[in-house]
């Protein structure tokens, strides 16, 4: 078992308050990543025996978004949008950057763990593009040097 | 020949809407779509993603029609015809429409069509002729599937044991995961991803390898989904094919043979769609089933054991013996003394010219269909035989409001009418009730499943019967005669000996009196069953005091493709007396010596009081529900024949093997289960020196002077006139009492044990289609969760599988349906011998299950 007790009482109270159960789908998948920090079959098969559903229907909305991350990260899951906004104004290059800078390519983890960088699909921030999310928060109106300056803050804090 | 249709009132009054499609005016029931409307007069709008007996979903756009008033292009296949429209399937913006809508789906497309196995028939291939462009503007390199090497187009990514997967192909109609969910009910394949990379798989650590698994091959409109069956063998523009009528289910699917026009050998089976019984889908069994055809272990010449060993001999010498011996036992101890048990996958012509040979020939009675059942009664009109004899349709469930499966594991006997529950669950709502000793995969749509203690059958029908008088479901006057013919009894102890709640039995109560349309079918356990008749009994009681006959149908399933022929033909060792009475009419007489049914004819060998016993296609060595018993006997006859396409544990023992044609090599009629004679024609030449039933029948009444019984011609006229007989025996007017009777115990031995066939076979002959061994593998015991935790078993571990009087050693494999101790063994494996456990006098088996410790 992967999920521990408490995210299965989590999943169980969420499934409860829709009328259909498939509607809880995504609330269990994100339990079950904010648990273990990335999803896998193993966890679409838990998750479909907690709330008693197919786990191909759970694995099918789990690699639909691509915020889920499919594998183990590192500490900070670096995703730079590639999507048209943000490629107008240099998304590319943000990516290239920090993969020079970290010395990894996209879809791969810095050897400390601390780092996993890939390009999402549009995070809806394009009014002020080029963006990255980390972890969970929103990073905006990116330049290298403040590219620099999270890395630093990220290194500091870990 | 005629195909009966069924005609069925119309239920409620349909309005109707008339809008004009090219200029054509037409008319169809309101809730139609403008695709539907169009394709009801004949004009053809080009679809990929629309799949007639699936819910609409409009992915591809392909069926792009221009709708008047309405500013943008439409898809017709998810778009309802209304009144007053005005479409059009051809104009210049529905081209350019097309056009763009063929250069999308071409933009990662590999277009790889010389190796592509659908090349040929590919819905893509010809609409991008019809349609399409002849250059791309795509600059961009195309996304490819193939991790491991991006510079082919090759994706064959094993997703089953048949399937392979091209995902460079895949257009992504979603028809196969659509069908997979909606119509099967499995949910082994699914559609990850998104965008460019969207892509089809099978389930997270799982195989695609359900039992309707091959339809999703067949429907898959280009060549992403290929099976090994067909792939890379031959093109289909160099094959020719054979309408045919499927040879492995009862309920006869309508289907198509390909074979290679210079070759004897068939190639694939795919569906010919009849709504009235497939709706074009066909389950594995089907599909892969012809494989025996061409089979290198097919039995191509007679054997004559001399010796002690069976060798090969001329059809004359082998006919030559047969007659001898025949006459020979005739003449010295009487024909009564003779045997004949036949198949009931054996087409009408072979089983009729059998029971004439045996009755006008041989003058004995002592015929029979049903080799898998114990402890028949001696009699043929009893309760449970008129029962079977009622009148089913498959296509009644579609709009039965309530279906109710009683005994049947309907995925295992019978894959069509499982499909059709299904199918009126998703599209009208329809309450189905299950009723069986151990739970079944049918259940889950089910609103209850009723599991009852193993071999209480009458009880649970009792149970509902008694529930709706208490409960007053059913007028006064009806309950009071139901009370006063039956009597009164404890519903509280009825439920408690079945093992199963008292609400349960309110709740079916309730819906067979609340029912409009009621399917009420009865499967193979309780024909199986040596309490058949009690049962029976307790369902006529129910079916009268419901009326549910008024409301629908109350039927037996019948299984195998001809069970309902060989019924119809008479068959048995007393048929019912509206047959013999035409019989004697068509033969001027009938034998009227003791007759014996299988049960009699094995017990009889055994005591040398029959000597010879002739098997045309039965195999009673694996299906007798006793193998020691039917061993016995078989070992204890003077003289016995066997035919058979293979060898088989039957023909071991024979004096006499002829080699059997498959129905694939000669035009035959078969009856399916609902009554309709349907014929399948002769794909292939029959292989090696095999004969078909009836022509062996023939060519032995030949030696005994009687061609003339046997003129083919006659012969027709003759069955079309048996199978004409339209009256169904009544059911009981009146109320019966119910009484069956009880196993002895045995000590320690405390599971109960069910015969039952994997899903991917039907019995007998499938297991040498390699693809259907493929899918099941070994022979396996199913046991539930939690019995195998408390014998402390893992899948694949061997279980030892003792009665008491027999024992096997078999794996298991832990069920995720099954939530009771019980145990199931399939009957198709000759490797695994599973009736060997079986006591005929049971009624039900009891084994005793212990691991293996090795
Ligand atoms: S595999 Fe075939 S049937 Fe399935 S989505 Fe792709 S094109 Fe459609
Ligand atoms: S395109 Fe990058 S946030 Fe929308
Ligand atoms: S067939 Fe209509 S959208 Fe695909």
């Amino acid at each position: 078992m992967i999920l521990t007790e408490e995210s299965i009482q989590k999943i169980k109270e969420k499934a409860a308050r829709y009328p259909h159960r498939k509607s809880a789908i995504l609330p269990a998948l994100t339990v079950a990543y904010r648990q273990v920090g990335h999803l896998n079959d193993e966890i679409y098969r838990e998750i479909g025996r907690v709330i008693n559903i197919p786990p191909v229907e759970i694995a099918e909305a789990a690699t639909f978004y691509t915020m889920f991350p499919k594998k183990p990260v590192g500490k900070y899951l670096l995703q730079v949008c590639h999507n048209l906004s943000c490629a107008l104004v240099g998304a590319d290059s943000m990516i290239t950057y920090l993969e020079d800078k970290l010395g990894i390519k996209k879809g791969e983890t810095t050897d400390d763990g601390l780092f996993t960088l890939i390009s999402v699909e549009c995070l809806g921030s394009c009014a002020t593009a080029p963006m990255i999310q980390i972890n969970h928060d929103f990073h905006e109106n990116l330049t290298r040097e403040k590219l620099d300056k999270l890395l630093e803050e990220l290194r500091a804090k870990a | 020949m005629a195909q009966e249709t069924n005609e069925k009132a119309a239920a409620t009054p349909v309005t109707m809407v008339t809008l004009t499609i090219d200029g054509q005016s037409v008319t169809v029931p309101k809730g139609k779509t403008v695709l539907e409307a169009a394709r009801s007069v004949g004009i053809d709008i080009p679809t990929f993603c629309h799949h007639p007996k699936l819910k609409s979903v409009g992915s591809c756009r392909i069926c792009y029609v221009e709708i008047e008033k309405m500013p943008k292009l439409q898809v017709s296949c998810a778009t309802e015809a209304m009144d007053g429209m005005v479409v059009s399937t051809n104009s210049d913006q529905v081209k350019q429409g097309r056009r763009a809508v063929i250069e999308f789906i071409l933009l990662n497309h590999p277009l790889d069509c010389p190796t592509c196995d659908k090349g040929g028939e590919c819905d893509l291939q010809n609409l991008t002729f019809a349609h399409g462009t002849d250059d791309s503007r795509n600059d961009f390199q195309k996304t490819r599937f193939r991790e491991d090497d991006m510079s082919t187009t090759f994706d064959d990514k094993s997703i089953g044991p048949e399937i392979v997967l091209n995902r460079n192909r895949c257009i992504l109609c979603y028809k196969c995961v659509r069908s997979n969910k909606d119509a099967f009910g499995e949910y082994d394949l699914g559609v990850y991803e998104r965008g460019n990379i969207a892509q089809i798989d099978s389930a997270p650590g799982e195989q695609v390898d359900n039992p309707f698994s091959g339809n999703l091959v067949e429907i898959c409109p280009v060549g992403a989904l290929t099976n090994r069956d067909w792939r890379y063998k031959i093109r289909v523009w160099l094959t020719e094919t054979t309408p045919s009528v499927d040879n492995f289910q009862s309920s006869g699917s309508n289907i198509t043979f390909s074979k290679e026009r210079q070759k004897n050998k068939i190639y694939r089976v795919t569906s010919r769609p009849n709504d009235d019984i497939d709706d074009g889908w066909l389950p594995d069994i089907t599909r892969y089933g012809y494989q025996i055809v061409n089979s290198p272990d097919r039995l191509k010449k007679p054997l004559i054991k001399k010796g002690g060993t069976q060798v090969e001999v001329s059809w004359d010498e082998a006919l030559d013996t047969i007659a001898k011996r025949l006459a020979n036992i005739k003449d010295s101890k009487g024909s009564v003394c003779i045997g004949g048990l036949a198949a009931p996958s054996l087409d009408n012509r072979s089983l009729y010219g059998f029971s004439k040979f045996f009755r006008k020939v041989l003058h004995s009675n002592n015929v029979d269909y049903r080799s898998d059942c114990r402890m028949l009664p001696s009699s043929s009109d009893t309760i449970c035989s008129r029962l079977a004899m009622q009148p089913f349709s498959i296509s009644d469930l579609d709009d039965s409001d309530v279906i109710v499966v009683f005994g049947s594991d309907l995925i295992r006997e019978h894959h069509n009418e499982y499909l059709r529950m299904r199918k009126a669950f998703n599209f009208n709502g329809a309450r189905l009730f299950s009723i069986t000793p151990y739970a079944v995969k049918a259940a889950d749509i089910a609103e209850l499943e009723v599991v009852h203690r193993p071999g209480k059958e009458e009880f649970v029908l009792q149970a509902v019967c008694q529930a709706a008088v208490e409960d007053r479901l059913v007028d006064d006057q009806t309950a009071g005669r139901f009370r006063e013919q039956v009597g009164n009894v404890d519903l509280t102890e009825l439920c408690r000996s079945a093992g199963i709640s008292t609400d349960s039995v309110k709740q079916i109560a309730r819906a067979l009196a609340s029912g409009k349309k009621i399917s009420f079918v009865v499967g193979e356990i309780v024909t199986r069953s040596r309490e058949r008749e009690p049962i029976a009994a307790a369902i006529c009681n129910l079916n009268k005091l419901f009326g549910l006959h008024d409301k629908g149908q109350v039927a037996i399933l019948a299984r195998y493709a001809n069970s309902k022929g060989a019924q119809k033909l008479g068959v048995v060792p007393v048929p019912h007396k509206m047959l013999v009475d035409k019989m004697n009419v068509l033969w001027s007489e009938t034998p009227s010596c003791e007759a014996h049914n299988t049960d009699a004819m094995l017990a009889l060998l055994k005591k040398e009081e029959i000597d010879s016993l002739f098997v045309l296609g039965a195999n009673p060595m694996m299906v007798y529900p006793d193998l020691q018993f039917a061993r016995e006997g078989l070992e204890r006859a003077d003289f016995l024949v066997a035919c058979d396409l293979f060898e088989t544990e039957t023909t071991q023992l024979a004096d006499v093997v002829l080699p059997l044609c498959s129905w694939a090599e000669y035009d035959g009629d078969y009856v399916n289960l609902e009554g309709r004679n349907q014929t399948a024609r002769a794909a292939i030449k029959p292989i090696g020196e095999s004969r078909t039933g009836f022509d062996i029948m023939a060519a032995l009444a030949a030696r005994f002077e009687a061609s003339d019984l046997f003129e083919v011609d006659a012969i027709e006229s003759e069955i079309s006139q048996m199978l004409a007989i339209a009256d169904t025996p009544a059911l009981p007017q009146e109320y019966t009492q119910v009484r069956a009777s009880e196993d002895k115990e045995k000590d320690g031995f405390d599971i109960p044990l069910y015969l039952c066939d994997d899903p991917h076979h039907s019995g007998h002959l499938t297991e040498k289609s390699p693809s259907l061994a493929e899918f099941s593998g070994e022979a396996y015991a199913e046991i539930s969760f939690d019995l195998a935790n408390r014998l402390k078993l893992r899948n694949g571990e061997s279980v030892r599988v003792e009665s008491p009087v027999g024992k096997i050693i078999i794996p298991v494999k832990i069920s995720e349906i099954l939530n009771t101790d019980v145990v199931l063994l399939p009957r198709n494996f000759s490797s695994t011998p599973t009736t060997a456990l079986m006591m005929r006098k049971r009624r039900v088996d009891m084994v005793k299950l212990s691991k293996v410790d090795d």
